[in-house]
């Protein structure tokens, strides 16, 4: 399947501006999808503090994803939307993967010692706090994960 | 990705340029578990020019203090920007490693 990336504009009059793209079970793409939403941010003059907790967000989910939800099906496919306005991000991410909600895991114990620590889980704890809003559906055979984050103008 | 690994006294210093994801870490890993089965005891991660990281990276953190506390050295890090600061603060990173804002506040009594 070719990748494909589309860039679209909103009707005149209204601010928003967004690009849409799909990927397939592969960790490759993961890259491929950071690398796209960096350009994109650069382009659109996004905050670089913002860029940075959306590529960390969109690592952490679309992994999970890639590794997981497309564990036993090998047409796994995901599809990421980026929808800016003046004052918020929102990416949409809907893949055909097991149905599963990142946000109902228990956020691990972050005070343990180097000892005991461990990783798992700890990802998704990271997008949660680094995002401003994170809901979660599944509707039509399709996991449905939405990130808000907000835009202020950059600080220092 | 580029890593690069130079030495200050007796202080390895590794530093890190890109990101450290889940499809990098594993490059970042090989040089640290290089650094330290080659001898380094002190070693110091320069995260100057590292623009994030993500829990994979941290897992490579992780591992890399963990390593070097059982041969009895020891891990320090610098140069962390607003968002990877962010990460290492949620995380519970920032009281587990040893975080220095520059690498003279890093290599100061090491």
């Amino acid at each position: 399947v070719p990748p494909e990336v589309s860039l679209s504009v909103a009707p005149e009059g209204e601010m928003a501006e967004g690009f849409q793209m799909s990927i397939g079970p592969d960790l490759n793409e993961v890259v491929r999808v950071n690398q796209t939403f960096a350009d994109f941010a650069d382009s659109h003059a996004l905050p670089t503090a913002v860029r940075r907790s959306v590529n960390v967000a969109l690592d952490e989910l679309l992994t999970n994803t890639v590794n997981y939800g497309f564990l036993k099906r090998s047409d796994g496919a995901l599809s990421i939307e980026v929808d800016l306005q003046p004052d918020r991000l929102t990416l949409t991410l809907i893949d055909n993967g097991a149905p599963f909600d990142p946000w109902i895991r228990i956020a691990p114990d972050t005070t343990l010692s180097m000892e005991s620590r461990r990783i798992g889980g700890l990802g998704i704890h990271l997008v949660k706090k680094m995002m401003d809003e994170s809901r979660y559906e599944y509707r039509d055979g399709k996991n449905i994960v939405v990130l808000v984050k907000q835009v202020l103008p950059e600080n220092g | 990705m580029e890593i690069s690994t130079r030495t200050q006294g007796d202080v390895t210093i590794v530093g890190i340029l890109g990101s450290m994801d889940s499809v990098t870490s594993p490059q970042a890993q090989q040089a640290l578990e290089a650094a330290v089965s080659g001898g380094a005891k002190k070693l110091a991660v320069d995260f100057t020019k590292l623009d994030y990281i993500s829990s994979a990276g941290l897992r490579v953190m992780l591992g890399t203090a963990k390593q070097l506390k059982a041969s009895g050295g020891a891990l320090r890090s610098f140069g962390l920007n607003q968002t990877v600061k962010e990460v290492f603060d949620i995380s519970g990173f920032s009281t587990i490693l040893a975080v220095f804002a520059t690498e003279d506040e890093a290599m100061r009594g090491f």
